[in-house]
């Protein structure tokens, strides 16, 4: 039995951001996590550091705190955070009463903004639809969701935080009507943990009903399935949305090589039965077009659906449910952290360790806006000059992934699982999706010896029947052909068998 | 952007020449598609590994895709040019044009100096590589003749080329005596160097200035009436191919579209009848070394296809090996075994068919595999004029 | 416009394609073959799969849904294609073994076994059951080969790595055709006394000489030797490729690289040439008949946009199995996907169903509800089908 503070439960950016606040302030804590770091809403959003213009007009709050926010990690992310810029697009047909709005509402706020001619845009975006009327710039920014969880969890390794991914809560443990902890299941092992602690904090975004009522509480929410289409290269080096009330499909984000276009927005019960639709793909494509053209034409690698946690609402559309995040106190030891977005967490984070500090009645104030993130320099990603090291060692040649970062990946981590390395090193996230560099990862965990022999025929199995989730809707064009060589391959010259 | 439809399924890499002897090179497909996803203006160009790529375009001729790793590749290598200065054996070879008239113009010295220590000790510190005998320049190289008595219904102007034009002006004159022996007219048309050593060494705008002009010239004789005709695959993928997709030289179009390879050209002559050509026997057992670019031009083996209809001799054709040389990239020093591995490679295949001579359109490849397996070289045209009976007349001028 | 005319044209140079152009060729047609690229083949096993369905690929094929294009070729053309292969990769050096009537296995480089009934000869050795012990000797660096994972299903096997000092699959392959690297090697091999039944390697013993260089290994360390197939770049689907192609033109059929076709020359109900845009200048070849076998996705002889499939030279009708959504199957290893069964619909002298044209024949992998991977029938049905293609086009022509 592990005996901390504070257990954290739920690693996506609210989580993580939570146990390196904890940690900066000096109190014991413990993270427990489900799958992999960011698997839920931070793991399927676009990676968008909001400049907060997206808000102006219709949520002025949120977006206020968005900018402040950007500001914040542009500092203390220096070397992570990609400082693309972004464009507001004002296509033929566009309101200019928005335009208006808009231009007033960011410098209510503070937004910097500067309106520049279709020319210019053009100039800046090649691929911008030339028939754009204008464009304003903002300082939107972008990062990879996973890295950014990784960093904030770096800062908690390097004091003494305890960490427990693909972890499975199943009971919160109560006394006299207390939370006094929690028992989780270790997926791979079936192992059971228990782990006291003072105070619980649920932060598990669409899960946070679930959670709560382990402990018989209620966190009331609306949840709203997101799907995203992944481009196979930048077909922009800027942020792009569009001008007008926030609808579908309206803003794309390059991200290390390639673009995330979206976004739609369908109310589900159960965040673990989501899938995305052919049709939600087609609404995504022909709206991204709009903005870009080739969007129509480009090669799509992968479709996917996350689900925002939004606060209870009764307005409909859930484009317009404040993304304002709630802190609930449920009065037993347990608080819920939801709503919110990834631009946000650092500050969703300070206020519950404030919370939590003054429930322990200490006075230690919040350091995260101004000490940079541990661990930026230990980052590959883009562009080339990031991914020249050992360039004649290449597992991935997709995303350029050499076998010294793999193996460094899995003698730090211990992991026994594909997921894990791809989530850190973005292996298998290029255009062919983990056909050739998964039999070569899980070749290199053969010969470490961390996976026994018979275990890696069921992960290469569980790999492939996982990536192709994330793929069937995006099959038409070349990525069905790439498709189809890479299913020669495993159902052909591999030989995989049918699984009985 | 054609690097979009890739699929990773490796068969550029299955062709690349440069890879399979040199670890340092990343492949075709590696430094190529994959790296393109990376690039970015944002950022100094640090690739130095793309320079290795010989440009034979395998890679392209291969993609089932419709990808072409070597344009990509070329773009990265004159990226990468602007930003890191060239070896001077760079700026030599870009310069050859110029270089080879200077050669040709003290021809005889020019010639005794390079086969001297001495001359080996200039190379060395030149960066330049020796181990097969640089080309001997030839004084009385070919010269312009504008125009053509226009008695016959068929004209061509010929692109002859700086190897011919330098080195082997004697193939260029039975060339001229071979098409004149088919009732076709001929002029040579002030022409300059294609351009493409100079676009394979990082000077683009060198490049540039011969196509333009190259591009009027030729333009002028198309108007005219006439074909324009190509003996040497290199030149002629770069009139054809480079012309119009890297160095976007208005009218390319108009160029590519009414030049020929000889060969093809010949064979339209047979197959319209025009000709008749008596073939004699020519007891031969050749080896045809397929030259990559002639691959990559897309119109077959017309000189294979010839001669085939010459009794007597056999032809085997080896389409499956790059010579190495590639032009100027084996003789700079940085690149000497990568091109002497690949250039071996192709010689024991060329032995095994044991044939006593090697034909190919290319004259680097014959430079390399001649010098390589010490066996004889014959250009196509060489083959077809001994069996119609052409020899030069004692006249130098043509 | 420059044209030259033949009898039959085979748009698509993979094992369909140039068996069906062999075939005719080798009895005095005039044949052509374009290609935009290199073929699947180079990618695989080089393993002639007819049918996997059962231990007698003959009775399976007899098990096959009845609209299954087998179903249309005479067994006795079956057996007759599987002869004429066998006899023309003897010819080439490539032996291949095995016999119609019984399916054979091949270890996998993950230790499972691959079902077929032709193996190159360099597979031959293979285990057939768990018994044999093996020693498996890798490469340092080879980053596509893992002995691990044949450990992992065979407890009584064992590992050694030979440094080559070169680490692609190409690369390795290329070192074994020199005979002083062969010699060496041998030498290493005879010292670590291996006391296995048997040796595997990586496919990566040599490229045109394998089948010679796994006998002189196997001779003279006196234990049999086999071959496990890689991903990717993959040697024995080379040496595969490289020998039909040569053996096409040993029987004087004309091979067109970088040919993709962008237009068509049709009169009636025939098609009487097809164009490529050759670098600008247009290029048409004239046939008398034409022989579809493009291939299916990979291959590019079908396109799948968002809603429909398109056949991409004469736009024949696709049957596809519906709108995009039926496409696929929930379960990656369903072995059931929609999309496996989409292609061309053909009749009993492979014409395609639903198009008028009287001169065009369909074979290989573009044939509809083929289901190679489930039905394990790839190369075979490309060399069955490719048969009765080219005998319709005979009838057709004569």
């Amino acid at each position: 039995m592990i005996k901390t503070d504070v257990i954290i439960i739920g690693g996506g950016a609210t989580g993580c951001g939570i146990a390196r606040d904890l940690a900066l302030r000096g109190i014991p804590h413990c993270l427990i996590e489900k799958g992999d770091f960011a698997a839920g809403a931070t793991g399927a959003c676009h990676g968008l550091l909001h400049s907060g213009g997206r808000y102006v007009v219709t949520d002025p709050i949120a977006a206020k705190e968005c900018y402040d926010e950007n500001l914040i990690l542009r500092r203390i992310g220096e070397k992570c955070v990609e400082q693309t810029g972004g464009l507001f697009v004002r296509l033929p047909g566009d309101s200019k009463r928005f335009r208006e709005l808009f231009l007033r509402g960011c410098e209510d706020v503070g937004i910097p903004t500067e309106v520049i001619s279709s020319t210019r845009a053009l100039d800046l975006v090649p691929n911008l639809n030339p028939e754009l009327e204008e464009a304003i710039k903002v300082p939107d920014c972008s990062i990879d969701p996973f890295r950014l969880c990784m960093l904030n969890i770096r800062t908690s390794q390097l004091r003494d935080g305890l960490i427990f991914t693909r972890h499975k809560v199943t009971e919160i443990v109560k006394s006299h009507g207390r939370c006094i902890g929690i028992k989780a299941t270790d997926q791979a092992t079936g192992e059971v943990r228990e782990i006291r602690g003072n105070i619980i904090v649920n932060a598990t975004g669409a899960w946070a009903n679930m959670i709560a009522s382990l402990a018989d509480c209620e966190v009331p929410m609306t949840l709203a399935k997101g799907s995203l289409v992944i481009t196979n290269h930048r077909l922009t080096n800027m942020v792009i949305n569009r001008l007008r009330p926030p609808s579908d499909g309206d803003i794309i984000v390059p991200n290390e090589a390639v673009c995330l276009a979206g976004t739609t927005s369908l109310a589900v019960e159960n965040p673990d039965k989501i899938g995305i639709e052919s049709t939600e793909v087609d609404t995504i494509i022909s709206e991204a077009g709009r903005m870009i053209p080739h969007f129509n034409h480009t090669r799509i690698i992968r479709a996917f659906s996350g689900v925002r946690p939004l606060l209870k609402s009764k307005k409909i559309d859930s484009h317009e449910i404040s993304r304002g995040f709630q802190i609930i106190d449920h009065g037993n030891g347990m608080y819920s952290i939801a709503g919110g977005k990834l631009t946000t967490f650092r500050l969703m984070a300070e206020k519950m360790v404030d919370t939590i500090m003054a429930a322990f009645k200490l006075k230690k104030a919040c350091e995260t806006a101004e000490i940079p993130l541990d661990g930026q320099e230990e980052l590959s990603g883009y562009p080339l000059s990031k991914r020249l090291a050992d360039m004649n060692n290449i597992v991935c040649e997709c995303e350029l992934v050499s076998r010294k970062e793999v193996e460094r990946i899995i003698q730090q981590t211990g992991t026994r699982n594909v997921g894990d390395i791809q989530h850190r090193t973005r292996l298998g996230m290029g255009p062919c999706q983990g056909g050739f560099c998964t039999f070569r990862a899980l070749g290199i965990m053969n010969d470490m010896s961390v996976v026994s022999p018979e275990q890696s025929m069921e992960m290469l199995r569980g790999f492939l029947q996982r990536r192709f989730r994330g793929i069937r809707y995006a099959l038409w064009g070349d990525q069905l052909r790439e498709e189809q060589l890479v299913e020669y391959i495993y159902l052909g010259i591999l030989a995989m068998e049918k699984p009985q | 952007m054609n690097f979009e439809h890739c699929i990773r399924c490796t068969i550029c890499v299955e062709n690349c020449p440069v890879m399979r002897v040199n670890p340092d090179f990343p492949g075709p497909k590696q430094a190529g598609p994959d790296a393109q996803r990376f690039r970015s203006d944002r950022e100094k160009a640090e690739d130095d590994w793309v320079l290795l790529c010989s440009q034979c375009k395998r890679c392209e001729m291969a993609c089932p895709c419709g990808v072409e790793p070597a344009q990509i590749i070329l773009k990265a290598q004159q990226r990468y040019g602007l930003e890191h200065p060239h070896s001077l054996a760079h700026v030599l070879f870009a310069n050859n044009y110029y270089l080879s008239m200077l050669g040709s113009f003290t021809a005889p010295i020019a010639n005794r100096i390079a086969a001297t220590k001495i001359g080996k000790k200039i190379f060395d510190a030149m960066s330049i590589a020796t181990y097969i005998p640089f080309p001997k320049f030839r004084f009385h190289k070919l010269s312009w003749k504008k125009r053509t008595p226009n008695r016959r219904s068929r004209k061509v102007a010929f692109f002859y080329g700086c190897f011919i034009n330098f080195y082997r002006p004697d193939i260029g004159r039975k060339i001229i005596q071979l098409l004149k022996s088919f009732n076709v007219d001929v002029v040579l048309p002030p022409q300059w160097c294609c351009g493409l050593p100079a676009l394979g060494n990082g000077n683009l705008q060198l490049a540039r200035s011969f196509a333009l002009k190259n591009t009027a010239s030729l333009s002028n004789y198309i108007d005219a009436g006439y074909d324009i005709l190509y003996s040497c695959t290199s030149c002629g993928l770069c009139l054809l191919h480079d012309y119009q997709d890297i160095m976007d030289i208005p009218k390319a179009k108009k160029i590519a579209e009414n030049t020929y390879n000889l060969h093809e050209y010949i064979l339209r002559l047979v197959d319209d009848n025009y000709i008749k050509p008596q073939f004699q026997e020519v007891p031969r057992k050749l080896a045809y070394h397929i030259p990559c670019h002639l691959r990559a031009l897309g119109i077959g083996y017309p000189a294979a296809k010839l001669m085939s209809m010459i009794p007597g001799l056999t032809c085997e054709i080896i389409d499956d090996n790059c010579c190495g040389l590639s032009g100027s990239y084996g003789f700079k020093k940085s690149n000497e075994s990568t091109a002497i591995s690949i250039g071996n490679r192709a010689v024991a295949r060329i032995k095994k068919t044991c044939a006593e001579t090697i034909v190919g359109d290319c004259g680097s490849c014959r430079m390399q595999l001649g010098g390589l397996s010490g066996l004889v070289t014959l250009d196509p045209a060489e083959v077809l004029s001994e069996s119609l009976g052409i020899t030069l007349t004692k006249k130098i001028k043509s | 416009m420059s044209v030259t005319e033949y009898d039959a044209i085979i748009l698509g140079a993979g094992v369909a394609g140039l068996t069906a152009g062999t075939f005719l060729a080798g009895r005095g047609f005039k044949v052509a073959l374009v290609t935009s690229g290199e073929p699947t083949a180079c990618l695989s096993t080089g393993c002639i799969d007819v049918c996997s369905r059962d231990s007698n690929p003959l009775t399976g094929i007899n098990g096959l849904p009845p609209a299954h294009p087998f179903h249309l070729v005479p067994e006795i053309t079956i057996m007759e294609s599987l002869n004429n292969f066998q006899a023309a990769m003897m010819d080439m050096g490539l032996p291949y073994t095995g016999v119609a009537d019984e399916n054979r296995v091949v270890l996998s480089a993950l230790g499972t076994f691959k079902t077929s009934c032709l193996v190159p000869s360099t597979m031959k050795a293979a285990p057939q059951d768990a018994k044999d012990s093996i020693h498996i000797i890798t490469f340092a660096g080879l980053k596509d080969f893992y002995p691990s994972y044949v450990i992992s299903r065979r407890k009584n096997t064992k590992f050694s790595v030979y440094d080559a000092g070169v680490v692609s699959t190409m690369g390795i392959a290329s070192l074994f055709e020199e005979k002083e690297f062969l010699e060496s090697f041998i030498a290493w091999l005879k010292d670590q006394n291996i006391n296995e039944d048997k040796i595997a390697f990586p496919a990566v013993l040599g490229l045109e000489s394998a089948a010679e260089i796994v006998q002189t290994i196997a001779t003279r360390v006196g234990k049999p030797v086999f071959e496990i197939p890689t991903i990717p770049p993959s040697m024995p689907g080379r040496r595969l490729f490289n020998a039909l192609k040569d053996y096409f033109r040993k029987k004087g059929g004309d091979i067109y690289w970088e040919w993709p076709v962008i237009g068509v020359e049709k009169s009636g109900k025939i098609i009487e040439a097809v164009m490529t845009a050759s670098k600008g200048r247009p290029s048409s070849l004239n046939g008398k008949a034409f022989i579809l076998a493009t291939g299916s996705f990979v291959g590019g002889g079908l396109t799948a946009g968002r809603d429909s499939i398109t056949e991409n030279i004469f736009n024949l009708p696709v049957l596809a199995p519906g709108p995009r959504e039926t496409w696929f199957e929930n379960d990656y290893f369903s072995f059931n996907h929609g999309i496996g069964r989409a292609g061309i619909k053909v009749d009993s002298s492979l014409r395609p169903e639903g198009s008028l044209w009287e001169n065009i024949f369909v074979c290989g992998g573009i044939l509809a509800d083929t289901e190679i991977l489930k039905n394990g029938c790839g190369h075979g049905l490309a060399l069955a089908t490719a048969h009765l293609a080219a005998k319709s086009c005979m009838e057709y022509i004569r």
